[in-house]
């Protein structure tokens, strides 16, 4: 058995060059698209990274393709960024216990306080 | 569990874009008769009370220039004849015509909403609907728009969204409620969203964008699929606009959205359907299911029942409706939506309200229930609407069909 045996059925042919039109005004999706993306934009690029466009100048759905290309770009390489930062902190982040964490967090403390005031103490000597 | 369950690898879901299932599927009827479609004597009144019949002459693009409305006042017109808000008003989905009369159409156009296609029009839904499982009852998941339908494939609840406002999940509403992605990664299994590609981008853009090992583009998931690379879940969005493609290309709109070109929609369903079917390993361990996310302001003549609510309350003013405080209560208009896989028997119609004995209601939430369902037993997040939401997978049997009984579409 195998695909060829399959039997075939045609899905309709047109034409897609006349039915094509990247001038065709935005659907209220796509408006939509446009002011989720923009808020996005705002919410998680930094200033540096933002497109600075004016979305009420978009009109046309080959106008806000471009946007929403340049857009969605932009969060992945955000998203890749931030992801690598965080993974790079968790790598640096030690991998003890809670309890041993605890244990070594109040540690220190003591030292350095024993330091400090010895600090002091040879300071005072001097 | 049946042969067909346990060779499932992966689910797949293509969701398009606002047609209601009488405009797609109805014309089925006449030959399939158990299919809940159109009689033809299904009518609603125009502006001078006139009753217009159903017709079966949709036109590709063109009708619909005007775009139906399809937010939660317009629905709510559409569904109740334009009876406002009262303590038990009835449903009797008669208000089509009346709603697409305020988008600026002439009297005349605003008929277009009753019409529908002949079956042959629209060749791969149509005989994937009579060839593997058709659902007589699967509703969006609310009387509205995109967005908020569109998140209940995700999450199982909008949140208490009706509308096209952009909403953040919380922190806390996502350790609750996570999306099925984040669940799958949290189960140690794989799920992928993959958009059309970046002109296009997806739909659910401002909470699962901030993790991008969701996303990938349908070049991708084609690839995904030769490779032998495909998650357990994945979730396909066609191509929202008419966008120039790569080395100069014209790539065409396949969401079906109005006024997008019909025919562009159905070949890409074809093109999924043919991806999965040509690689044998694939074919034998995919289920496919092909939804629309909302009727689109598409006349439909059943009419929505009621559901498990999932928590969550729209205010009058969110509604947009005087009087009516929404509770997540009632479903939104039926859509087209249609399982495939080689284990399941030719034809089947899984009946819908019009049988009250054997009706399995349907609607977005059984797409996460389904999914944590194969991949995720014993998760427990979730809403009550999912957590009581009808499952699919059972519709898979023990006999895999033979390649000469599975379709294969091709080019003229």
């Amino acid at each position: 058995m195998a695909l060829k045996d399959a039997p075939i059925i045609n899905m309709v042919n047109f034409d897609e060059k006349e039915a094509y039109n990247h001038d065709r005004p935005i659907s209220s999706l796509i408006r939509t698209q446009l002011l989720h993306l923009h808020t996005a934009e705002n919410l998680w690029l930094p200033p540096e990274d933002r497109t600075n466009i004016n979305i009420n100048e978009l009109h046309t759905e080959k106008q806000a393709s471009e946007y929403i290309q340049r857009v969605t770009a932009l969060l992945h390489r955000h998203g890749r960024r931030q992801q690598k930062a965080t993974s790079r902190a968790k790598a640096h982040r030690p991998t003890k216990s809670a309890k041993a964490r605890k244990k070594a967090a109040s540690a220190p403390r003591k030292r350095a306080s024993k330091n400090k005031s010895s600090g002091k103490k040879r300071g005072s000597r001097r | 569990m049946s042969a067909g369950l346990d060779a499932l690898k992966h689910i797949v879901v293509l969701m398009m874009e606002n047609r209601s299932f009488d405009h797609m599927l109805g014309g089925l009827m006449k030959d399939h008769p158990k299919i809940n479609g159109l009689n033809g004597d299904e009518s609603n009144p125009d502006a001078q009370g006139t009753e217009v019949k159903v017709s079966d002459t949709a036109s590709y693009r063109g009708q619909l220039s005007h775009d139906p409305d399809h937010h939660f006042p317009g629905v709510d017109v559409q569904i109740y004849g334009g009876a406002g808000f009262a303590p038990g008003r009835q449903a009797n989905m008669k208000g089509f015509i009346k709603s697409y009369a305020t988008q600026g159409t002439s009297a005349k156009d605003s008929h277009a909403i009753m019409n529908y296609f002949s079956p042959d029009k629209i060749p791969v839904l149509t005989t994937l609907a009579t060839e593997y499982v058709v659902f007589n009852g699967w509703f969006a998941s609310i009387p509205g728009p995109t967005i908020c339908n569109r998140a209940f494939a995700h999450y199982g609840t909008s949140f208490g969204n009706v509308d096209m406002n952009m909403f953040l999940v919380t922190d806390a509403d996502r350790a609750r409620i996570p999306s099925i992605y984040e669940r799958m990664k949290q189960g140690g299994q794989s799920a992928k969203l993959y958009y059309f590609d970046e002109p296009s981008s997806t739909m659910e853009i401002v909470n699962l964008l901030k993790d991008q090992s969701f996303f990938a583009t349908f070049d991708q998931f084609l690839a995904d699929c030769k490779s032998g690379n495909l998650p357990e879940y994945s979730f396909i969005e066609p191509n929202y606009s008419d966008h120039p493609g790569p080395g100069g290309g014209q790539l065409l709109a396949t969401d079906q959205h109005p006024d997008h070109h019909v025919l562009a929609g159905d070949n890409f369903i074809g093109q999924v359907y043919n991806q999965i079917r040509s690689i044998s390993d694939l074919w034998k361990s995919t289920a496919l299911l092909i939804v629309y996310d909302e009727h689109g302001g598409l006349f439909d003549h059943v009419v929505p029942p009621s559901c498990t609510p999932d928590g969550f309350q729209a205010a009058e003013a969110a509604t947009g409706v005087p009087g009516l405080t929404f509770k997540f209560d009632r479903l939104g208009i039926r859509v087209p939506a249609v399982l495939v896989s080689p284990y399941v028997a030719r034809g089947i119609v899984v009946p819908g309200p019009e049988d009250p004995a054997h009706q399995r209601i349907f609607e977005h939430s059984s797409i996460p229930a389904t999914v944590t369902r194969k991949f995720l037993q014993g998760n427990d997040t979730g809403t009550a609407r999912e957590k009581n939401a009808q499952t699919f997978l059972d519709l898979l049997g023990n006999t895999m069909r033979a390649d000469n009984e599975c379709v294969f579409f091709g080019k003229k």
